[in-house]
């Protein structure tokens, strides 16, 4: 900081017993260039009131004062609450004290001897004094614009459940009536009526299947995240049941090797791994669907594998899955709303791991995704857990 | 429509009425745990959670409670009036399935907080119809009191 | 059963009254309907005041609960407190599938309880079962008397 031309204001609160060394002080501030204001006092008590009555800018306390020692200026303007900063100006007091007194909270310490030294000292302190205080605001602001992002966040999810929550009640109107109409006078009216109708429930039902993938997705975001250990082969067990119809229809095969127990919410995992499994499916070749499950220990926790032998997905669309109601084909090639992996990106993300895919067009896909471990096992241990456990080297659920 | 395991009670002392019941039930997938008591106080025991089925817990009870009303040791409608005035086990579905005739037992059952009353068909196919109605209504269709957190490795089904 | 069921639907939407109505229709089973769209007005008919006072007794009540001037939670804890009309059948029937809604209608006494199939195939499907076990299986309770 550049010495100001103009003289500083500077109230300065002396802790000094001593007339002579008062004077050569507030001298030597004068002519460091301060328009100095000053008090002088010599007890706890005169300090006390002083600092009560007119808060200085600065404290400049001698250590040694007979009853008291200049320190406890420090802690009395730590009772006071008062964020002044103090300046020790003392005779020698050998590096040890002096740097004891800085540990305990005083500024800076300078020599009753080098006085030549004090103003710089004194700029060096009020300048330090400011910024810390431009920081400290800085953080409270930052502080408060990340509560108010968290609030407008949670506004948002709020929003979007309720929306949908209560959009389902005039969707189901408008799809049992459309149905009714289409049912009650289908070949009754003309062929353009048919097909009017026939869009207006096929618009319906999609909207339908549109909401509940909404509710599903903003859950996923809303529920109580209770991380529990989970077992990862009962979870795909549960899982492969709500599968059943899927699996039996597409006589998908589903291959897993004794799979690790993870620490998170079952009912989430379940969903993950249902939603990948049933796009294994779903997006299958001319073969037969055949899907692989896997895990290996890494260094941030288990990391699973849910290999399928399906269409696969081209390079340049591999980051785009994973977003909301992207989808890669038509609804005529493939149904769906394309909210499955964003849901399972979503709960991955609120465990702690991430979720990315390997593929190739044509050659299949392996979605890849880690999660935490328990915390008291290392991976490492786990895995002399799990072959301890699970003799067979692996199952398969024939749909 | 949402299919959810099920515990049911069976509370039963005729053992054809029984065997029927249970095989009914086994054979169109509608209950995974079924329990069966012979008598009135054992039912209670059950329910309540005291004597040898003091490891149960209120928190887990039996989705259905099938109820005969002659029974030995304690009748039927003792039974309910029990169970339907405890507020720990009032909220259970308890559907009274005998083969009694009285109006006198259809309005105490009724007035006793009974969910609803089935006079057993005498004829063998319309039992085993009756069994299949009264499981398909009250363990697909109905939903039963929910008051417990399900286990954490589990899983649920949405 | 040899007389038509007597069943009183409460529900303030006259879609799904209608819905209702039809499905009902559909199972086959002999009944008589009567709707109602608010709570008051189903007080009123239970206990045949007004002019309902001509009204059959109802041998089955059908009530979905958010219901505008008296709600359904509030008349099914009237008819299940009064001992002339306690023995009388309730169904819940409503779109909630919200556990409080749930465990609630059962401490005040209701017998059971159908969360309302936001799929057309399921409605039907649901309400077949709702008639045929309620007209088809059960006994009803005032069923014998004139």
């Amino acid at each position: 900081m550049a010495l100001a031309h103009n003289l500083e204001r500077l109230q300065v609160l002396l802790v000094e017993d001593s007339a002579a060394d008062s004077e050569l002080v507030l001298r030597e501030l004068r002519r460091g260039g301060f328009e100095v204001t000053g008090e002088v006092v010599g007890s706890a008590e005169q300090f006390r009131s002083a600092l009560r009555a007119n808060p200085p800018d600065i404290v400049l306390a001698d250590y040694n004062l007979g009853q008291w020692r200049g320190m406890e200026a420090v802690q009395i303007l730590h009772e006071e609450n008062l964020d002044i900063p103090l300046i020790l100006v003392s005779g020698a007091l050998g590096d040890v004290l002096a740097v004891e007194c800085i540990k305990q909270g005083a500024t800076d310490y300078v020599l009753k001897g080098s006085l030549a030294r004090l103003s710089v000292s004194v700029r060096r302190a009020l300048q330090e004094k400011l910024l810390c205080r431009e920081r400290l605001q800085a953080e409270k602001e930052l502080g408060k614009k990340v509560e108010e992002l968290a609030r407008s966040n949670r506004e948002l999810e709020q929003f979007a459940y309720a929306a949908s929550h209560d959009l389902q009640e005039p969707l189901r109107m408008v799809a049992a009536y459309t149905q009714l109409l289409a049912e009650r006078y289908h070949g009754k009216l003309d062929e353009q009526a048919d097909k009017y109708i026939h869009y207006a429930v096929d618009g319906a039902l999609r909207m339908q299947a549109l909401i509940q993938d909404l509710l599903a997705f903003s859950r996923a975001g809303r529920q109580g995240m209770e991380m529990e250990p989970a077992d990862c082969n009962l979870v795909i067990g549960e899982a492969l049941a709500n599968l059943q119809l899927t699996l039996h229809e597409s006589g998908a095969v589903v291959n897993y090797e004794p799979l690790p127990v993870v620490l998170g919410n079952a009912p989430q995992l379940r969903q993950v791994f249902q939603n990948l499994i049933a796009n294994a499916i779903k997006f299958h070749g001319p073969q037969s669907p055949v899907v692989r499950i896997s895990s290996r220990p890494s260094d941030e926790g288990w990391q699973f594998s849910v290999q399928d032998n399906g269409i696969g997905i081209a390079l340049e669309d591999v980051n785009s899955i994973f977003v909301v109601f992207q989808r890669l084909h038509t609804r005529m090639e493939y149904p769906g709303n394309g909210i499955g992996l964003a849901i399972c990106k979503k709960i991955i993300e609120r465990h702690g791991g991430r979720i990315w895919v390997e593929s190739r067009e044509g050659e299949g896909s392996t979605f890849k995704f880690i999660l935490p471990a328990l915390p008291s096992a290392k991976p490492a241990v786990a895995q002399a857990v799990r072959s301890e456990n699970y003799e067979q080297p692996s199952r398969s659920l024939v749909g | 429509m949402q299919f959810c395991n099920g515990d049911i009670l069976i509370v039963e002392d005729n053992q054809d009425d029984l065997d029927l019941a249970l095989h009914v039930l086994k054979r169109h997938n509608l209950a995974n745990k079924i329990m069966v008591v012979r008598d009135g106080e054992e039912a209670l025991d059950f329910l309540f959670c005291r004597e040898k089925y003091d490891d149960r817990s209120f928190h887990y009870p039996p989705r259905l409670v099938l109820l005969d009303l002659k029974l030995p040791k304690l009748d039927g409608i003792e039974v309910l009036q029990q169970v339907k005035g405890d507020p720990r086990t009032k909220t259970i579905p308890v559907v009274i399935l005998t083969s009694s005739k009285e109006e006198r037992d259809l309005m105490d059952s009724y007035n006793g907080g009974a969910n609803s009353y089935i006079q057993k068909p005498v004829n063998f196919n319309d039992f085993c119809d009756a069994i299949k109605q009264l499981g398909l209504y009250w363990l697909v269709v109905n939903q039963a009191p929910v008051n417990v957190k399900p286990g954490p490795v589990a899983g649920q089904k949405q | 059963m040899s007389n038509p069921a007597e069943v009183l639907l409460v529900d303030d939407n006259p879609a799904d009254l209608e819905l209702t109505c039809d499905a009902l229709e559909r199972s086959g089973y002999p009944h008589h309907i009567s709707t109602v769209a608010d709570g008051r007005e189903a007080v009123l008919f239970l206990w045949r005041k007004q002019k309902y006072a001509g009204a059959c007794r109802a041998d089955l009540v059908i009530l979905d609960l958010n219901l505008p001037r008296k709600d359904g939670r509030a008349v099914l804890a009237e008819l299940k407190s009064d001992p002339r009309l306690r023995a009388t059948p309730v169904v819940i029937f409503s779109t909630s599938q919200a556990a409080q809604d749930i465990g609630r209608s059962y401490e005040l006494g209701a017998n059971s309880y159908v969360s309302k199939p936001g799929n057309l195939k399921d409605f039907f499907a649901a309400m077949q079962l709702i008639a045929r076990f309620w007209f088809g299986c059960a006994r009803l309770p005032h069923s014998e008397e004139s």
